[in-house]
């Protein structure tokens, strides 16, 4: 009895100070070590084509400096464009109402900027496939005359001399050095790491809603007339086609030719995903149709048959009744993802 | 007793270090490299030197950049030894003299690949002589500048009368990458003069002195004058022609051991 008295405090003693070593330990590696993450892959969706963060571990601290990157204008020459100024959270990261974005001194791209969700699955980023990793895409508008105007040296200078950034950088990869590699491999971690997947379209496919009998007769057309390119569940095939736009003259833009430069690739677009569809206007790389009325439209009598390159399934365009055109139209907007514009995790603040 | 175990514990640790330390570098020896930029064995002088290619076209130089990486030494047993990336750049001497460790032996050639490995073109954000700080990446259409010459010169209709070659495209019908062959021993050497062979003796430096005569950019296989092509910034045919003449600036100048 007297034994057990002695033995049972004892005992707490010995397991109160190891309790405490673990948990000296345990807040070291929270200051130490950045804290992992994991890519969301939805629940009945293909693996990424290749995994993005295989030389780049996704963590917090990663995705919060690749964040606050994402929104800090003096990623730009003159402060005004930061990656946000055409990627719009409250327009999926597309530019709202914009056929061409606007960049540096009163410029305008020549491409309508995509919205950026579900990144990690897209093999070749760009409409013309041109950017072949995540990391290196900001790389683009950050240096393009048009978009940001800036360069590496003087956008690493701003960040090297910010109180802030040090600080962030050393939390994100140990140390507070700065340099191009880890400023993209942390955009990489924000903007990769986007998924959207809490369509009306998605609940429906996980059993939480319902279509109406319009979306549900526009999902079967769907199915039977364009899910061949715009294929589920991430609604496009990635690859690159031509879709028999008449080429504008202004711009004379051949798309994936100018990338590989086979003439079998003139015209040749990526498809884009169809999520987020009434967030995205306006459609196609030119942005030349404001409605997605006008976007069906082009399919059913637009097409530009003589081209060489022309997608074989559109040789004979699609066959669209004025019905099924508005059946479709319902189930497209059941692709709008109120969760993604609405998500604080994404928010600049 | 527990006192003389920990004290074992202590010493074995040390020297296991000492003795792992020693034979990590005791039997390699150091390769020197010294990359000289000519134009016919004239060492090249940014911006103010004129000088006259094969087509009777005087040009000055504003820049010449390109990446040698891979480099390998081989004998009868074809050792590699290294895969680092080394940008060599007039205009910066430093760039121009690096050096690798290597396993002492007899070699008959040197080998490096003029250019970035197809890996590390799709690999996403590098760093050091990958950095897209360096110029050498394209932003439009992922991919390494793998030689960059850009100039100026009267026979050029471009603004400025500039030249502009950005050699690049690392894929399928676009590769420009070269692997290039030195061979040993140098032939242009009197017999006998120290140097014509390549000797790695354990501990020591060897220096190569590689010669890159721009002088044979312009011609064979392919004649690239440059009043019909003053610029060429894309993957594509143009590129690989350049690139098959370029493949041929190199030749090993001098070896001397230290």
């Amino acid at each position: 009895m007297l034994q057990r008295r002695v033995v049972i405090p004892i005992l707490i003693i010995i397991l109160a100070a190891i309790g405490t070593s673990y948990a000296i330990k345990a807040g070291d590696a929270v200051t130490l070590a950045p804290t992992p993450l994991q890519l969301t892959i939805p629940k009945g969706w293909p693996a990424p084509p290749k995994n993005i963060y295989a030389n780049n571990p996704l963590t917090e601290q990663g995705f919060q400096l690749g964040k606050k990157l994402f929104y800090d204008g003096r990623l730009s020459q003159d402060g005004n464009f930061p990656c946000a100024s055409c990627h719009q959270q409250f327009a999926a990261f597309a530019s709202y109402d914009h056929d061409f974005s606007h960049g540096f001194d009163n410029s305008f791209t020549t491409r309508n900027a995509p919205g950026l969700f579900n990144l990690a699955w897209m093999p070749l980023l760009h409409w013309d496939g041109g950017i072949n990793h995540i990391e290196v895409q900001p790389l683009g508008p950050l240096t393009a005359k048009n978009e940001m105007a800036s360069n590496l040296d003087t956008v690493l200078k701003r960040l090297r001399t910010d109180t802030a950034y040090p600080k962030l950088f050393k939390a994100a990869f140990g140390s507070p050095i700065i340099n191009s590699q880890r400023m993209l491999k942390a955009l990489a971690q924000f903007t990769g790491s986007i998924v959207s997947y809490n369509s009306k379209y998605d609940k429906v496919k996980r059993g939480e809603a319902s279509f109406t009998l319009n979306e549900q007769n526009g999902y079967n057309f769907f199915k039977a007339k364009c899910e061949s390119c715009h294929k589920e569940p991430l609604f496009t095939d990635f690859s690159f086609r031509n879709n028999g736009l008449m080429v504008n003259s202004f711009l004379n833009d051949f798309g994936r030719m100018r990338i590989t430069g086979d003439k079998n690739d003139s015209l040749k677009f990526k498809v884009p995903s169809l999520r987020n569809l009434t967030l995205t206007f306006p459609y196609m790389h030119d942005g030349r149709y404001y409605t997605i009325s006008q976007a069906i439209d082009h399919y059913r009598t637009a097409i530009v048959t003589t081209q060489p390159t022309l997608d074989s399934a559109l040789k004979n365009r699609i066959a669209i009744s004025n019905a099924e055109k508005n059946n479709l139209m319902s189930f497209l907007f059941t692709l709008t993802d109120t969760t993604l514009t609405k998500s604080a995790r994404y928010a600049e603040k | 007793m527990k006192k003389n175990i920990l004290l074992y514990y202590f010493l074995l640790l040390l020297c296991s270090t000492k003795s792992f330390s020693q034979s990590g570098s005791a039997d390699k020896g150091t390769i020197q490299f010294v990359f000289i930029n000519t134009v016919k064995g004239v060492p090249v002088v940014l911006n103010d030197s004129m000088y006259s290619n094969p087509f009777g076209e005087s040009y000055s130089i504003k820049n010449l950049k390109y990446y040698i990486s891979h480099i390998t030494l081989a004998n009868a047993l074809k050792t590699a030894e290294k895969e680092n990336y080394q940008l060599v750049d007039e205009s910066n001497p430093e760039s121009k003299i690096f050096s690798i460790s290597c396993k002492p032996g007899t070699y008959t050639s040197v080998n490096f690949l003029l250019g970035v490995d197809s890996l590390h073109n799709v690999s996403g954000a590098q760093s050091n002589a990958l950095d897209p700080m360096n110029g050498m990446f394209w932003t439009w259409n992922s991919g390494y500048i793998m030689a960059k010459f850009e100039g100026s010169s009267a026979a050029s209709s471009q603004v400025n009368n500039r030249f502009e070659y950005h050699i690049g495209g690392f894929s399928g019908m676009n590769n420009v990458l070269k692997n290039i062959s030195l061979p040993l021993p140098i032939d242009h050497l009197p017999t006998g003069q120290a140097g014509s062979l390549l000797t790695i003796h354990p501990n020591k430096t060897v220096t190569i002195f590689i010669e890159a005569d721009l002088n044979k950019w312009w011609q064979q296989p392919n004649d690239i004058s440059i009043v019909t092509t003053p610029v060429c910034t894309t993957p594509g045919e143009l590129a690989k022609k350049i690139a098959d003449n370029y493949s041929k600036l190199f030749r090993i100048k001098n070896i001397v051991t230290q």
